[in-house]
């Protein structure tokens, strides 16, 4: 190879090198901007459903579900947690899943919310694209306590930002409930039924202690 | 367990505060003992390690077979049987106290306990900022502890945090090793000292080695100071944590794989120094003082 040649390689290779740098960027804009948004609309949907006094704890609860089932990826967060074990599952085993997993996710979460009357939410410093989502850091502001940050996955799903994962310092809520939902299967000698009467009892607790 | 057998785990569990719990209940590793009361864990490990071991999944199960070296945890039976013995020393030792701490003592009193704790292990963690190569960082711990002991009487009040706007970190050896390319190795539970591996814990023996307090004088007085630095230390740890481990044990559905997958996650994190949210308080032993998702009380 020549001198000419090479220097022409090098520079076919930096001026490529300089559109990738150029789009990458202006696309990661657009996406990181659109989920951002995203997470502040429904941030303030949240904060104003649990903050709002005219209402009780249970109408308050109610309202943060339906912002939840409808900002939250919960079929696709559900098929992740239990992973391997979907296709060992019957289709009705499948089917009661999906349910379950909706109840147990919608209400714990909307009884967790509920609860943080006073607070405050802001988005944080860093959002990030990676692969195929974006992460959307917040910072959530409680009185009387130390703030803290949450970040929130989002991706588009049917052409609609959707949550799929809340990272509390580096701990994902999917991986850690992965982890848990697989080895209750597997304790119970891969009988996906198990997980099932076990996510059964726990939503009868649920009720129990909202019922309270 | 069976599920649903023990209503205790059968509460809801999926939520934001025990994502937060989780990691926060790894921070009960690496509490500091006293120089002789740590020797115990070495004897104790070595037995444990060859007491019990997981099955292999067979190789015709490719998926089984990759949990399994996700898991990274060889001698599951025995840290589940550990961690048996560790929820009963947490039932009926650890957590009444921490309870007690809590009633007894009010909360600015804890506040400046924790403050003076998490001080005293500036020199650990400064030394981690140097051997990582982060000067910022290390500077940051330095002129923290400068402050703290001099404006912040003896520690006693973060002024570094509250007039200078420095927030602390933590840092440890087993982090430190961590980047210079030592692997974690098997997952192990240990009781008290809770989730940890062979890297972590040889981390954790290097930081109380390391920490000049270890070596500082003798006498009744000095072993009487060691000793009650070491106990405040985990009483401060546990009562950060009462909520945390509280929603763990009610919520999931096996909080020993929760705890092992949310150890890993967050020490990951802190490694890569993602995340320095809350303070280092307690944590001034390298495991923080939970997110802060309670209410001070």
């Amino acid at each position: 190879m020549n001198a000419i040649e090479r220097r022409g390689l090098i520079g076919a290779a930096l001026t490529l090198t300089a559109i990738a740098g150029l789009a990458r960027p202006a696309l990661a804009q657009a996406d990181i901007g659109r989920a951002a948004n995203f997470i502040q609309t429904t941030g303030q949907e949240m904060v104003a459903a649990v903050n709002d006094q005219s209402r009780d704890v249970a109408a308050r609860r109610q309202r943060v579900a339906a912002i939840l089932r409808r900002a939250v990826d919960v079929d696709g967060v559900g098929r992740f947690i239990i992973g391997r074990w979907w296709r060992q599952a019957s289709a009705q085993e499948q089917q009661e899943y999906q349910k379950l997993f909706e109840e147990t996710l919608i209400r714990n979460l909307s009884s967790r919310f509920g609860e943080y009357q006073g607070v405050r939410f802001s988005l944080g410093r860093s959002q990030q694209r990676t692969e195929d989502d974006v992460l959307v850091n917040t910072v959530i502001e409680r009185p009387n306590m130390a703030p803290f940050s949450l970040d929130w996955r989002v991706a588009e799903i049917g052409g609609q930002p959707k949550i799929v994962d809340v990272i509390a310092e580096g701990t994902s809520l999917r991986l850690t409930q992965r982890s848990e939902y697989s080895s209750v299967i597997q304790r119970n000698n891969g009988s996906v039924g198990a997980l099932l009467q076990a996510m059964r009892g726990q939503i009868q607790q649920m009720a129990a202690r909202e019922g309270r | 367990m069976r599920p649903g057998s023990d209503s205790r785990r059968s509460l809801p569990h999926l939520s934001v505060d025990v994502i937060a719990e989780g990691h926060a209940v790894m921070r009960q590793a690496r509490i500091p003992l006293t120089p002789l009361g740590r020797l115990w864990a070495v004897p104790l490990l070595a037995g444990l390690l060859l007491a019990g071991c997981a099955t292999r999944p067979p190789a015709s199960d490719p998926d089984s077979v990759a949990e399994y070296q996700q898991n990274n945890d060889p001698a599951e039976p025995t840290n589940r049987r550990l961690y048996a013995v560790h929820q009963v020393i947490d039932q009926y030792a650890l957590r009444p106290v921490a309870v007690g701490y809590r009633a007894v003592v009010p909360q600015p009193v804890r506040s400046g306990i924790r403050n003076v704790l998490g001080n005293l292990r500036t020199p650990v963690i400064l030394v981690n900022d140097m051997l990582q190569g982060e000067p910022r960082r290390a500077g940051d711990t330095l002129g923290r502890f400068v402050i703290n002991s001099t404006l912040g009487v003896g520690g006693i009040f973060d002024v570094a945090r509250s007039q200078f706007g420095v927030a602390g970190h933590a840092e440890d050896y087993g982090q430190t090793l961590a980047r210079w390319g030592v692997g974690e190795g098997p997952y192990l539970f240990i009781p008290v000292l809770g989730p940890s591996n062979p890297r972590d814990l040889v981390g954790f023996g290097l930081g109380i080695l390391s920490d000049p307090l270890t070596w500082f004088g003798q006498g009744a007085v000095v072993n009487g100071l060691t000793w009650g630095r070491s106990g405040a230390t985990v009483v401060d740890t546990r009562e950060s944590l009462i909520e945390a481990i509280d929603n763990v044990n009610a919520t999931s559905l096996d909080s020993y794989s929760t705890l092992r997958s949310a150890y890993r996650q967050r020490r990951n994190a802190e490694i890569r120094n993602e995340g320095d949210v809350g303070s280092p308080a307690a944590g001034g032993t390298g495991f923080g003082v939970g997110t802060g998702a309670y209410e001070r009380r």
